[in-house]
């Protein structure tokens, strides 16, 4: 008898009869099919789906990992389809606009004509009186601020004092039909007051009148900068005689998700006077807070349902004020509200990538170390804080992997200026940094004469090591990746070998999987993710998780993990994940955290069902669970197949006297990293890495660029589902493609955004795509579900920096300004042309390389780290190891007994404010704090020279509330 | 500027009788006569399937077919198609029977988030129906009207690919993640086992 035959359906048994022949009441069976899955019979163990280090046929050359025990050979490493595909290729699936309630409402948001004004008054008498209007509501209705961040709560629903950007929200209204409503906005009589605005970031380290926010004691001076940071790692005294240096200064417009889906949202105060909001949300829970903290109704009042997300990219990872105003009219007018963004409205909330000027200056030493990394982010944060404390400092300290560095200085600064907030997208803060990082070392590679693969793999952070700034590298693949990619696309024959006007250029880089620290509570106290699981009767798996499923396949992913610990089929495992009632609390979709997070916390859930299972087993087997397998809905003797009960004969002995099964799982992350000042921001329990090779065609007439190939390894741990992978990789590209090459948020002269609208905001169509060719990486990371990382957000940094390098390559022009749209190449290859006395772009000689003395050095320490990176992958060599050990670092000693160059600050010395880049002259400014201290020091000192009590009693009095506040400052500021 | 003047907008025309067929189903509601016909769909026709991307003809998701050519609802005006057969989304399946295209999206992850998938389906399908044997630059050129963002669109192609060849009668339609149960009674129930006592 073959395994295979073994039958899962306890139907197919003769029900208990009577001696009369009736069946016994009550005793029926559970009829079939439906029951333990639709297939009769178990399908054998797939043993190639099984790690060779439990008795499989999958290599594992990594090592083996904690998850191996529990690896069934059900789903995970098969490309399935997403467990919500078929409601999306049928049209089922519902998004934020899809929910229409009985009764509905339509409304609609009033947004600011102007860039920067107060609001002096407004009237809504003649709003009020059209008919059909049902609901109005202004900012004076909801003054309570919110923010994603509890630390920079700096948005209100609706202006409640002045607007900061052209269309920031005044007020809204609910109407029967869009028409009235919109109607309705041209009923408003507002008075305004125009205020200055400013539009350009490196203004806005000025003193301004009129700071667009004000911080109190903690504003800079009187400026528009939001968030500065400092920070220095290393030695120093490394970067005083450079064999090798790069330097450049780079401009990065800012970027759009471009989401398909434009925003939307329902809301509903249902009979019990309980807010059921219908939003699609990569952060449900945040919005839920915010809810909560604008309406003033507890939480727990408030359901928020997490429709299908169409499209998220970090842009639906706010709570969002227009979900605040549906609620507020909701509540006003007793019925539901919908309120649909169009196109131009999802610009102006925006949320997209910072535009960036970046300074990177990097150096080498003559052993073809890199001794330094020098960076310079100013980015301008528009309107809002959003996410931007936190992308303040991704901006450098995500550049200090996957290199060994001898030291790194990052001055940043991120400030407010008048114009739609940026925030989080898709490599949040750590993508225009990579991009002038990695052409950077392009460059650094050229003038030592070297292969700049080669550069890189000399100098990579090995697996199991700690980087300059304190981040625990667990796994690490680059050097894999690398390798695969100078494999695949065949580098060694094309690099700097092709003909004019094509090009192939390298790009590395690495992305957090989470965020170690959870926003708004104690990692010590809550975990990350909690996820419950439910198994009544008819055997089928419920599982409750809040992991929003933005497209990704979180979903998916969770079920994947459940299906495989307990050898169920996918089809038995259905997830519950859109409402806040039923789900516990989960922080979103954002840092690349769900796959880590919610199947590591699903696995453990899916575990202790699985012991409930075995338990039963083993009472009615009599073997011990650590001799049982699962297999397909069956638990059976490891040595006699034939010996075993089915899955639902387990799950019902399991359930008699407890009724259905429950358990839960949570995962947080370990502790780790430093205790300093911004050491939490790109903490995470694992990291991604990824190296692609990208091959361009430049025309150079006309300047048009067109990627045609690229070869994109990226490094996930472990493919849970490498179809869905791929489709990351590929989409990835995509996206990174279209802000490398087309995509721009044009603001004009006057400061107005002029592409509000997916014809003029270029993002590539299929005919701009070029062939992808995604390979997987597996470096298995020890903490990951079953040695996953993250796939979503690392893939598209290096694209930005291959094809940069590409251009190059092609051409021998360094561009950097992005997007490289034709003018901007053109504009280069004229500048080229004129400096070289070229009369034809024809004449132009692509650059070329000829090995230098450095290049078998590095080949030769590659070789003999590629041995080093082997050992400790594989816990063979498990001795401390900390970035700076290339440059004589003694990892078992602490800092203060290194050599006395290596060092960490966290603010600037005074001698080094002369030299700062543009962002880090935000230092020179101080703190409102500082400054009102400095003058009350200086005014005990008059007193006590010439004792004038009464200034001093002036002054103490404390302002009462912010515009006091800044009645004071502006006091202050006329004094100095 | 806004508050500045008021300006009374057109008044909506009444709602006038508007009838087509959608997905093989006469439908027959009140529209305005200036109605587009993504809004129709949308909100009279109840076929929610289409999706609003961009209202400009730029994305692609609100994609229909009206007698057989894809065409974009958003920049279609009800009137001009008054009685037309339109196919959206909904139309694809047969009942729970997915079309092939529906299948090989799901099982190629020709989607991701989905939103735009509506639309993609709906262009393939007018291709399929006319090509039986894309190219795949074919196949770029008949979905270049549809923006993907999530994708990247290679995976939407491959699905599209293996789509034409289960049209050609080439390979078999690869069984779905949830196809539905198999009937167990395909020639109709028999006679029905009900427990003892319980009431015919």
């Amino acid at each position: 008898m073959t395994m295979g035959t073994y039958r899962q359906q306890p139907g197919a048994s003769k029900p208990e009869v009577r001696k009369d022949g009736k069946r016994v009441a009550g005793k029926q069976v559970f009829p079939p099919p439906g029951s333990g899955g639709s297939e009769p019979t178990m399908r054998p163990r797939d043993l190639d789906f099984i790690p060779e280090t439990v008795g499989g046929k999958e290599p594992k050359p990594a090592g083996d990992h904690i998850h191996d025990r529990d690896r069934t050979g059900t789903v995970v490493g098969k490309s399935i389809p997403l467990v919500d595909s078929n409601a999306k290729v049928t049209g089922q699936a519902w998004y934020g606009d899809d929910v229409r309630l009985p009764g509905e409402l339509i409304g609609k948001i009033l947004r600011s004509p102007y860039h920067y004004a107060r609001i002096k008054s407004i009237d809504t008498s003649r709003v009020e009186a059209l008919p059909g209007v049902i609901a109005v509501s202004t900012g004076k209705d909801a003054p309570n601020r919110f923010g994603v961040l509890p630390v920079t709560k700096d948005e209100h629903a609706m202006a409640v004092e002045k607007v900061r950007h052209v269309g920031d929200l005044v007020a809204c209204v609910a109407a029967v039909d869009e028409s009235t409503a919109i109607e309705a906005l041209s009923l408003f009589d507002i008075e305004w007051e125009e205020i200055e605005p400013v539009f350009d970031p490196k203004k806005g380290l000025e003193d301004h009148d009129e700071p667009i926010h004000w911080r109190g004691k903690y504003h800079l001076s009187r400026t528009n900068v939001q968030k500065r940071v400092f920070q220095e790692f290393g030695d120093r005294s490394l970067v005083d005689s450079p064999f090798a240096a790069s330097h450049g200064a780079w401009t990065m417009s800012g970027v759009h998700h471009g989401f398909t889906e434009p925003h939307a949202v329902v809301a509903h105060w249902d009979p019990n006077g309980r807010l059921q909001l219908y939003t699609p949300q990569q952060v449900p829970h945040y919005t839920h807070r915010a809810l909560s903290t604008v309406l003033d109704v507890p939480m727990h009042q408030i359901n928020v349902v997490r429709t299908f997300v169409g499209g998220g990219f970090g842009g639906k990872s706010d709570p969002f004020p227009h979900e605040m105003c549906a609620a507020i009219l909701a509540r006003k007018a007793g019925k539901p509200v919908r309120i649909t963004f169009d196109r131009e409205e999802v610009y102006w909330i925006n949320r997209g990538r910072h535009p960036s000027h970046i300074e990177v200056k990097m150096t080498a030493d003559t052993d073809g170390r890199i001794s330094s990394f020098d960076i310079d982010a100013l980015i301008d944060g528009g309107g809002f804080a959003s996410f931007g404390h936190v992308t303040s400092y991704y901006n450098g300290v995500l550049a200090t992997a996957p290199y060994e560095l001898g030291s790194f200085h990052y001055t940043g600064a991120r400030v407010w200026t008048n114009k739609p907030a940026s925030g989080a997208m898709r490599g949040h803060g750590a993508v225009n940094t990579r991009c002038a990082v990695e052409v950077g070392l392009d460059e650094m590679a050229e003038s030592m004469d070297v292969d700049p693969i080669d550069l890189r793999l000399a100098n990579l952070l090995p697996p199991h090591s700690r980087t300059i700034s304190g981040f625990r590298i667990t796994s690490n693949g680059m050097r894999e990746a690398l390798e695969r990619v100078r494999e695949g696309s065949e580098w060694d024959t094309k690099f700097r070998q092709l003909p004019l006007g094509k090009g192939i250029g390298i790009g590395c880089g690495f992305f957090i999987s989470g965020s170690g620290l959870p926003i708004h509570w104690d990692p010590k106290n809550f975990p990350h993710a909690t996820v419950h699981i439910q198994v009544d009767m008819d055997g089928g798996v419920t599982v409750h998780t809040g992991a929003a499923d933005i497209g990704q396949g979180s979903t998916t992913a969770v079920a994947q993990v459940v299906s495989e610990v307990l050898a169920l089929p996918i089809e038995m495992i259905h997830v519950r994940s859109h409402e806040s009632d039923t789900s516990p609390v989960d922080l979103g979709s954002y840092s690349s955290r769900v796959t880590f997070m919610n199947a590591n916390a699903a696995i453990r859930a899916a575990i202790g069902i699985r012991d409930q299972l075995l338990k039963a087993a083993w009472e009615m087997l009599g073997y011990h669970p650590n001799v049982l397998v699962l297999n397909d809905r069956r638990i059976y003797y490891k040595h006699d197949p034939a010996v075993g009960v089915s899955y639902l004969q387990a799950l019902h002995k399991a359930q008699a006297d407890t009724g259905a099964l429950i358990a839960r799982g949570a995962y947080r992350s370990p502790p780790m990293g430093g205790v300093h000042k911004g050491a939490a921001a790109g903490l995470a329990p694992a990291y991604s890495f990824s190296a692609y090779v990208a091959e361009v065609d430049v025309d150079v007439e006309t300047g048009q660029v067109s990627c045609t190939n690229v070869w994109a390894a990226h490094d996930c741990g472990k493919a849970l589902n490498p179809m869905a992978v791929k489709g990351q990789i590929i989409g990835s590209c995509h996206m990174g493609l279209g802000q490398v090459l087309s995509e721009k948020m044009v603001y004009g002269r006057t400061g107005h955004l002029q592409n509000a609208n997916l014809l003029e905001y270029k993002i590539p169509s299929v005919h701009e795509m070029p062939h992808v060719e995604a390979i997987i990486v597996e470096s298995s990371d020890p903490e990951g579900p079953f040695g996953a990382k993250e796939a979503g957000e690392g893939p598209l940094l290096p694209i930005l920096p291959a094809v940069v390098n590409a251009v190059y390559d092609a051409i021998g022009v360094r561009l950097r300004d992005l997007p490289l749209t034709p003018d901007i190449v053109y504009a280069g290859i004229q500048k080229h042309l004129r400096k070289l006395r070229l009369e034809e772009p024809e004449q132009m000689q692509p650059p070329r390389l000829e090995h230098g003395p450095l290049q078998p050095l590095l080949v030769a320490r590659g070789d003999l780290h590629r041995e080093r990176d082997r050992l400790r992958q594989r816990s063979e060599d498990t001795s401390a190891y900390v970035n700076g050990v290339l440059f004589g670092f003694d990892p078992d000693r602490p800092l203060s007994e290194q050599h006395e160059g290596w060092r960490e600050a966290y603010e600037p010395l005074p001698e080094q404010l002369a030299e700062l880049g543009f962002a880090g002259r935000a230092w020179l400014k101080k703190e409102q704090r500082q400054i009102q201290r400095e003058e009350e020091e200086q005014r005990q000192l008059d007193i006590d020279e010439s004792e004038k009590p009464k200034i001093a009693v002036e002054h103490k009095t404390p302002p009462k509330d912010r515009k006091s506040k800044r009645g004071k400052s502006q006091k202050i500021r006329r004094e100095l | 500027m806004v508050g500045d003047e008021h300006v009374t907008m057109v008044p909506v025309p009444p709602g006038k009788r508007w009838a087509a067929t959608v997905n093989s189903q006469s439908v027959e509601v009140l529209a305005p006569s200036n109605a587009v016909l993504l809004d129709v769909l949308r909100d009279k026709v109840g076929t929610l399937g289409v999706k609003r991307g961009c209202d400009l003809g730029t994305c692609g998701c609100c994609t229909v077919m009206i007698d057989g050519v894809p065409k974009l609802s958003c920049l279609t005006l009800a009137g001009q198609v008054e009685g037309a057969n339109i196919l959206t989304v909904e139309g694809l399946s047969d009942g729970a029977h997915l079309a092939p295209i529906q299948t090989c999206f799901s099982t190629h992850g020709g989607s991701q988030c989905g939103f735009c998938t509506p639309g993609f389906l709906v262009a393939s399908q007018a291709l399929l129906n006319n090509n039986p044997e894309p190219t795949r630059q074919e196949i770029a050129c008949a979905i270049e009207g549809n923006l993907c963002r999530c994708t990247g669109y290679q995976q939407i192609i491959d699905a599209i690919e293996a789509a034409a060849v289960i049209h050609r009668g080439e390979a078999a339609l690869p069984a779905a993640a949830s196809s539905p149960h198999a009937d167990p009674h395909p020639s109709g129930p028999g006679e029905p086992t009900m427990p003892p006592g319980h009431a015919r």
